[in-house]
């Protein structure tokens, strides 16, 4: 038999039954016998809302029932499948609701049968808000009392809505195990038809939170597929009633996990043979994220630590990456990988270190998620230093595999082991970046060896390869940019425009931050902007990016130019790195860092110049930018490049020398370009010197156009 | 050359929405000018002004305003009061006990106080929190459980609680979901989208898009507000078209200007006045620069905005 027989002919099976019942219900009350549930205004909830037909007598129930048939079609596809199993549940109502007439009270302790409109008023509210972050059917006798009340215990230690049909009642009560609607545990019925008052429940959740209309069942499914994270464990032996039923699970987007050797659908119908890992799959299936809400370690956990110095006289012990083998690393994987929750410490512990001795430490936080990319790698470990130093008695330095960890003794003595810095890295990775890890498992590895091997086997390859991912991304190489507004709040009118290879003018913001910001915080400061109308490529202005920076400045801007000073230049909110400007007499621009406070050959500090630049204006002739940015192919690209640079501070000239003189060689084949850059050694103030200086050294910008 | 006057009406409105039941409901929004440009347009719905309560009952209130409740006992007896007054359109009941670093009163007995008001008169309803964003979500949701079918606006959802406050206020009971956000168009707009997208009707949320009294930074409040009311017309962003209920009274009873005493401040003048214009002026600027309804607590006050609405109206 295929699975679609097993559906058919229990779907058959129900449908004979019921309208058996309800022929044998109009013979002995009539057909103006009113049926109805106990307070609910969706009548035949289920029925309703699959069809928007109320129903308020036997008579219209006869009827109801002849649309189900129609629903009952043949076919060895999945449609007729599904909606066979749709037209069981509904069956499965109409056999429930019978039960009701007369006002009866078919349900006793501890079972609850139909639930209230209010009570799903109540449950809706968690459930929207992620609070009850699931919903699980037990369906049947597990197999021994033990093993279904421990599953039923697992899911309401993670806050999940358990609600129970059939043997797994019995098996409660023989336990003891205390069930009611305010411990999250309702036993509904031990018939299986009961299972659709938990039906009812998800379908009345649509109609309420989801404004669905009656009678739109395409917008039905959709909407508890997407919104109910509901799904259905449903113990041997099935047979084909269950089987029917879960076809309707199904439809309505719950997966059906059983460990019975049955049919297996990929996502939906899943056979698990170990109880014990049912909870695991479910939630895995069901794709539901828990929420973590305190972090198990014995010392406080908060930013008020974050800038605690710990003296070596206050040490228990210490990891020195300039010294030994250290790294930190995240590392994505497949799905199938990760364990979720895994913390493995790997070589000796705090505990069997001496006091105030030095050691090799490296720490892999693997994560998986369908929408992880392995570009948001840097941008979770990048926060790792914050996570870490918020832990009271923990100070952490340092990035990659230039890290230093020191554990003070106070810290130590309470009980801090090195499985808790997997407890605080999992706890922040999977609740701060949730919209895309949906897994992540921590290694702590204090192995010397071992973290000799990784560090140069594994982190450095990693940390090369991110870094020529970042030199090879150019903005030709890119589908869209990112814009960001998190500075509006003080410069409303402002817009940065981040590519590839023009960061935000902060500096904080590069284009892969930009992309995660958006990936992790969809309605947030970064959104995409398209670059498929292009209207001048050389000074890099294009139709979408106007529009972005039209809808996002609120009108306040027209158009602008990635590339160009002159041209429609991108304005600068306030937080700008570095300012460049025109000096006229040299036919180039100078360049003045925020921390440099002298003057320079423009005739104006930073702040005089910063006073000029920022506040969301554009002011063609001087422009607000990041240090990052002055290497850049595209720095000013339009006037002719970085050979336009003529003075910059020594400090920002050696920050940024070897990568400014790897781009001049690259644009120009000028050798040590930077060095025919003035600073304020050689002149602050005087255009003259200034010229000299330049003369001297030959600097290409007096060999180009005038800019102006 | 003659003159020809150049409408500034615009394409785009702001929504109209319902708040309250039967004759006493009222309509915040609809308008299709700036604020007050009656002479580019019709404005249909003239601004609305409230009046404020709290669960403290008399002696959460200042002297000058226990003196026009006099007689009154409860936290009821003062609502059957306030709307009374001349020019009261709704009544806003603030939950400020519930304050956990304050005097921390349960909900169960807040909800009670909510429930009595709202039995005791027949305008519409807004309920304010305590400003605790997770009491809030709890206070306001059960709040809207309690008033359901008096299409109350709850005020409000913020970034941090807006999930359960907009699937409950929004969602499970109808009610009418305030969007509070802190004086940035930005912020205000991600929470009307975030909400939207929670499933809430965007028809049925209003803003409380930042406040503050006149002096402490509400040049900020000023140019939040004109800006979002210029986005959502002139720019017809459908995401901020929502109408804009600014609680005053809870900003302008607390500063200096109307609580120091006249022993302390001889130079100032009357203390009854003094609060009173603060009030005033708060309200003014914010009616003036897009603000659909404010919220007032001085029946003085209350008086002196109406008067201005009809003069300008």
């Amino acid at each position: 038999m295929t699975l679609f027989d097993v559906i058919f002919k229990g779907n058959d099976a129900v449908y004979g039954l019921t309208e058996q019942a309800i022929d044998n219900a109009i013979a002995q009350y009539g057909e103006d016998k009113p049926v109805a549930f106990p307070d609910t205004a969706y009548s035949l909830p289920c029925y309703y809302a699959v069809t928007g037909t109320k129903v308020g007598n036997l008579g219209d129930l006869k009827t109801a029932l002849g649309v189900v048939k129609t629903l009952m079609t043949r076919n060895p596809r999945m449609n007729d499948a599904f909606m066979s199993g749709v037209a069981t549940a509904l069956c499965a109502e109409f056999i429930e609701v019978l039960k009701y007439i007369d006002g009866a009270a078919p349900y006793s302790e501890p079972c609850y049968g139909h639930l209230a409109d209010a009570v799903i008023r109540e449950l809706g509210v968690p459930l929207v808000t992620g609070d009850i972050p699931g919903v699980a059917v037990i369906l049947g006798a597990a197999p021994t009392a033990e093993e279904g009340v421990a599953l039923v215990k697992s899911y309401q230690a993670q806050g999940i809505l358990v609600t129970l049909v059939g043997g797994i009642i019995d098996q409660c009560e023989e336990l003891g195990y205390k069930t009611g609607a305010n411990v999250r545990v309702i036993p509904l019925g031990k018939d299986v038809t009961a299972v659709i008052h938990v039906v009812s429940v998800a379908i009345r959740a649509a109609l309420i939170f989801g404004n669905i209309t009656p009678g739109d069942a395409a917008g039905l499914m959709k909407y508890t597929m997407e919104r109910v994270p509901a799904f259905v464990n449903a113990f041997a032996p099935l047979d084909e009633v269950i089987v029917a039923a879960g076809a309707g699970a199904i439809a309505l987007g719950f997966p059906v996990i059983t460990n019975e050797e049955t049919f297996r659908v990929p996502k939906s119908l899943i056979v698990q043979k170990d109880v014990s890992k049912f909870n695991a799959t479910s939630l895995e299936a069901r794709d539901i994220k828990l929420k973590i809400t305190d972090i198990d370690i014995p010392v406080a956990f908060a930013s008020a630590f974050e800038g605690e110095i710990i003296r070596r006289g206050d040490m228990q012990v210490e990891f020195d990456g300039s010294r030994v083998d250290c790294f930190e690393l995240v590392h994505n994987k497949e799905l199938s990988e990760v364990e979720d929750h895994k913390i493995e410490v790997i070589g000796p512990d705090l505990d069997e270190f001496e006091v105030g001795s030095k050691h090799s430490i490296g720490y892999i936080v693997e994560v998986a998620g369908k929408s992880m990319q392995a570009d948001f790698e840097p941008v979770f470990e990048r926060k790792f230093h914050s996570y870490l130093n918020c832990i009271e008695g923990l100070m952490h330095t340092g990035q990659r595999d230039m890290i230093r960890i020191r554990v003070s003794k106070d810290t130590f003595n309470a009980g801090f082991r090195l499985k808790h810095i997997g407890e605080v890295l999992y706890a922040k990775v999977k609740s701060e970046f949730a919209a895309v890890v949906d897994k992540c498992q921590v290694k702590v590895i204090t192995d010397p060896e071992m973290c000799t091997k990784l560090r140069h086997e594994l982190a450095i390859p990693m940390f090369d390869k991110r870094d020529e991912r970042l030199t090879t991304l150019t903005d030709e190489g890119v589908d869209v940019y990112y814009s960001c507004i998190m500075c509006q709040a003080f410069s409303p009118s402002h817009v940065c425009v981040v590519t590839p290879e023009r960061l935000g003018l902060c500096g904080a913001v590069s284009w892969l931050d930009a992309k995660a910001t958006n990936e992790l915080d969809p309605q947030g400061p970064c959104q995409v902007i398209t670059k498929e109308k292009v209207i001048d490529e050389r000074i890099g202005e294009y139709e979408d990016v106007n529009e972005a920076v039209r809808k996002f400045s609120q009108g306040a801007l027209e158009d602008v130019s990635l590339y160009s000073i002159i041209e429609k230049p991108m304005t600068s909110c306030g937080c700008f790195e570095c300012i460049c400007g025109i000096e006229p007499l040299s036919n180039g621009v100078c360049i003045a860092n925020r921390e440099y406070a002298g003057m320079t050959p423009i005739g104006m500090t930073f702040s005089e110049l910063a006073s000029m630049t920022g506040g969301g204006v554009q002011t063609p002739g001087f422009m607000g930018h990041g240090k990052h940015f002055i290497s850049s192919k595209k720095f000013m690209k339009a006037e002719g490049g970085i050979a336009r640079i003529v003075w910059m501070p020594k400090d920002l000239k050696d920050q940024v020398a070897d990568r400014l003189n790897e781009s001049a060689k690259e644009l120009y084949g000028i050798d040590n370009f930077v060095d025919m850059i003035a600073d304020e050694t050689v002149v602050t103030e005087d255009p003259e010197a200034l010229l000299a200086f330049l003369t001297e050294k030959g600097h290409p910008a007096l060999e180009m156009e005038p800019m102006m | 050359m003659p003159f020809t006057a150049k409408s500034g009406k615009f394409n785009a409105k702001i929504n109209t929405v319902e708040v309250g039941t039967g004759d006493k409901a009222i309509k915040l929004g609809g308008e299709n000018v700036f604020p007050f440009y009656t002479f580019d347009d019709a404005i249909e719905n003239a601004p609305k002004v409230g009046i404020e309560i709290t669960d403290g009952g008399m002696e959460a209130e200042p002297d000058c305003v226990q003196k026009l409740y006099e007689g009154c006992t409860t936290v009821v007896d003062m609502a059957k009061k306030a709307v009374t007054f001349d020019g009261v359109d709704f009544l806003s009941i603030r939950l400020e006990g519930g304050d956990p670093n304050g005097k921390n009163k349960s909900t169960e007995e807040l909800i009670q106080i909510v429930r009595d008001v709202a039995d005791a008169v027949n305008v519409p309803l807004v309920v304010c929190g305590c400003k605790n964003v997770e009491k809030d979500a709890e206070l306001l949701d059960k709040a809207a459980a309690a008033l359901e079918g008096k299409n109350a606006v709850i005020l409000a959802a913020k970034e941090e609680n807006y999930k359960t406050i907009g699937a409950s206020a929004g969602l499970a009971y109808k009610q009418v979901v305030g969007a509070e956000s802190a004086v940035d168009i930005n912020l205000a707009k991600q929470l009307n989208v975030l909400l939207t997208q929670l499933g809430v009707d965007s028809k049925t949320i209003v803003m409380n898009a930042g406040t503050a009294a006149v002096g402490y930074g509400f040049d900020y409040v000023i140019s939040t507000l004109d800006r979002v009311k210029a986005a959502a017309l002139s720019q017809g962003d459908t995401t901020l078209q929502m109408p804009i209920i600014t609680p005053v009274a809870s900003e302008t009873w607390t500063v200096k200007e109307s609580t120091a005493t006249e022993e302390d401040m001889p130079a100032w003048g009357n203390l009854e006045e003094r609060g009173i214009d603060m009030e005033v002026e708060t309200a003014a600027a914010v009616l003036a620069a897009g603000s659909d309804a404010v919220i007032l607590k001085h029946p003085e006050s209350v008086r002196a905005i109406k008067t201005m609405i009809s003069e300008l109206i």
